[in-house]
């Protein structure tokens, strides 16, 4: 049978149909192979009001906010370029009354995705947060941001947190096949979770690869392609941020954007050259190579060190030995078939 | 003679001190994972290294950009999600950690969120990251203010140290006995907690500081320990370490800025000459 059910398609088709405004959208990735060219499209296509989830915000959230994408932010971390004389978007938005902010410890957004990935309504998390401003000080979540139960087991105070199920989920991973079986590897972080807990996932990928090389490697694959709905092909994705195995972290292109994020004007601009200004992460790269040269990114290329092929391997892959007897019966199909009928096994 | 040292490189040597052959190490990013990787070739061999991304038992072989800067090395030993990072740390697994502080107060509570209001803030920090849960549940944490400050009133409280002090910590029942921090570097000295009221007080200061000096950074009337001494120096090898291991940090920001900057101007007015 031909190979059915590819959801190959292009950033801007994927935004355009997954992600909604007043979406509640959580970015997958954490600090590491951040999905660039996603949060790119959807800010070159103008969303609004998203309630945005992201475990440890940095350049991503930086220009999601900087555009006016989010109102709400549910994280961890706030980036802040060039220390205390510096500045961020997140920081320019709270000033500014246009974002309002919702902080978690690291641990405790993950718990919220991970009760969201398995169905549970909420999930318990490490009890000393009661003794800090994290569990009294609340922003638009209120009583809903963390609750007090007694342990019935024992007697213990626990504190929980809700579970979360983003509408949506962006998340840059190093290869999948057609079908959207995503394979991550390195920092595992709560790239997961992440995806896990939300209706609906884009994965965008450096390759995608025939599903074979999935099949043959299993314990790769983070999110398997019935939960899918669109995967884009996107080689340099990640850039400025660092995919394991295909690039390097771009230390100069991601200081050039901290210097100018500084700064609304700065960020503006940058935002205007690097985002409104390359339709597609091609014409990103395009850009990049005319500006600082071809060996700037040959540079970050990532040597290879592969992984100890693990051995999926079995004895054997049918019943039938190859004197086409059975291996536990030792006949063959037609010594079989006489057997069964002068047993009288059939039916009728 | 004793080689030459810059008080970057005093700092992540004596940071990486407090690793004990085989700890169980959480590392930030920055000066701890690069102390953590003095340790490991140095004095700790069998440290296990880890962040909290999931990277588990790991040598960089470059300073990590981040906590989940897994091309910083060759491979590593365990591959696991930052939830089961944080139970391991709740059950009790990990010896020391290190977090970076904004504010601190006299018994090592900890604001790493917000300068000002949190709701209308004068400067919006990075916030708790894994720093509330690991300073809560490691064995030892190890503070480190490059740029903080000193405060009888911490702005947000985003992670517990010894709370209003003497045993309060382990009253609230919220925290393993005999967890908290242990040690707070700054740029003027090291500071320990009283085993007794658990306030800091200054353990040694560094070469060329002034115990006046210091004082002048803290709001409360410091106290100083009996046996005050100056900081040990870096010996050469660790300094050797360093500085083939971690240029960058060795020289300091500002240097490093300076140069990676007028190199940046070379290649560009090379490539110009090129075309």
């Amino acid at each position: 049978m031909p190979e059915t059910g590819s959801k190959v398609m292009t950033a801007r088709e994927a935004v355009r149909r997954f992600v909604n405004d007043g979406d509640h959208c959580v970015i997958g990735n954490y600090t590491v192979g951040t999905c660039a060219e996603l949060v790119f499209e959807v800010i070159r296509q103008g969303r609004k009001g998203l309630t945005l989830y992201s475990q440890s915000g940095v350049f991503d959230v930086e220009v999601l906010v900087a555009a006016g994408c989010a109102d709400r932010l549910v994280t961890t971390y706030v980036y802040r370029a060039g220390g205390r004389e510096g500045g961020s978007a997140v920081e320019r938005a709270i000033k500014g009354g246009t974002l309002q902010i919702e902080d978690y410890t690291n641990f405790q957004y993950n718990a919220r995705m991970v009760a969201g990935m398995h169905g549970f309504s909420f999930m318990q998390v490490l009890e000393s947060t009661m003794a800090t401003d994290l569990f009294r000080k609340r922003s638009f979540l209120g009583d809903t941001k963390y609750q007090v139960i007694d342990c019935p087991y024992t007697g213990k105070r626990v504190l929980t947190v809700p579970a979360a199920n983003p509408d949506v989920c962006i998340v840059h991973v190093q290869r999948c096949d057609r079908q959207g079986n995503a394979q991550y590897w390195g920092a595992l972080g709560s790239v997961a979770a992440a995806a896990l807990a939300s209706r609906r996932i884009i994965v965008s990928c450096e390759e995608i690869v025939e599903h074979d090389i999935i099949r043959s490697s299993p314990h790769l694959t983070i999110i398997p392609s019935y939960r899918v709905d669109a995967v884009v092909e996107v080689p340099w994705g990640a850039h400025p941020t660092e995919v394991l195995g295909y690039y390097n972290l771009d230390r100069t292109a991601y200081a050039m954007f901290f210097i100018q994020d500084m700064k609304a004007e700065g960020c503006r601009a940058w935002m205007d050259e690097w985002i409104y200004g390359c339709a597609t992460r091609q014409d990103y790269i395009d850009h990049y190579v005319a500006k600082y040269g071809a060996g700037n990114l040959d540079a970050l290329r990532a040597r290879a060190y592969y992984s100890a092929p693990a051995n999926y391997g079995a004895a054997f892959d049918s019943c039938w030995d190859a004197r086409g007897r059975e291996r536990t019966m030792g006949v063959t199909l037609e010594e079989l078939e006489k057997t069964m009928e002068s047993k009288g096994v059939f039916y009728g | 003679m004793a080689r030459k040292y810059t008080l970057d490189e005093l700092l992540i040597i004596t940071a990486a001190r407090e690793i004990h052959d085989g700890d169980n190490v959480i590392l930030g990013v920055g000066l701890p994972t690069t102390a953590g990787a003095m340790a490991k070739s140095l004095h700790a061999p069998n440290a296990t290294l880890m962040m909290e991304s999931g990277i588990i038992d790991f040598k960089p072989n470059v300073p990590p950009n981040h906590i989940a800067d897994a091309n910083s090395c060759r491979g590593f030993s365990y591959a696991t999600d930052l939830f089961s990072m944080f139970t391991m740390t709740y059950r009790g697994y990990i010896d020391v950690c290190f977090l970076g502080v904004a504010q601190i107060d006299r018994y090592g509570n900890i604001n790493t969120t917000v300068i000002g209001d949190y709701y209308n803030p004068t400067m919006r920090l990075p916030g708790s990251g894994g720093a509330c849960d690991f300073m809560s549940y490691a064995k030892h944490t190890v503070l480190t203010m490059r740029g903080g400050e000193f405060v009888n009133r911490l702005d947000y409280f985003t992670s517990p140290g010894y709370l209003e002090g003497g045993d309060s910590r382990e009253r609230s029942g919220l925290f393993p006995n005999g967890t908290g921090p242990s040690m707070l570097l700054t740029t003027k000295g090291i500071f320990r907690f009283d085993g007794e009221t658990r306030e800091l007080y200054l353990a040694k200061v560094h070469p060329g500081v002034t115990v006046e000096s210091i004082k002048q950074d803290i709001p409360w009337e410091l106290k100083i320990a009996k046996d005050l001494s100056e900081t040990d120096p870096p010996s050469d090898e660790e300094v050797e370490f360093i500085r083939r291991f971690a240029p960058t940090e060795s020289v300091g920001r500002k240097l490093m800025y300076e140069l990676a900057f007028k190199y940046a101007i070379q290649k560009a007015q090379a490539r110009q000459q090129k075309n």
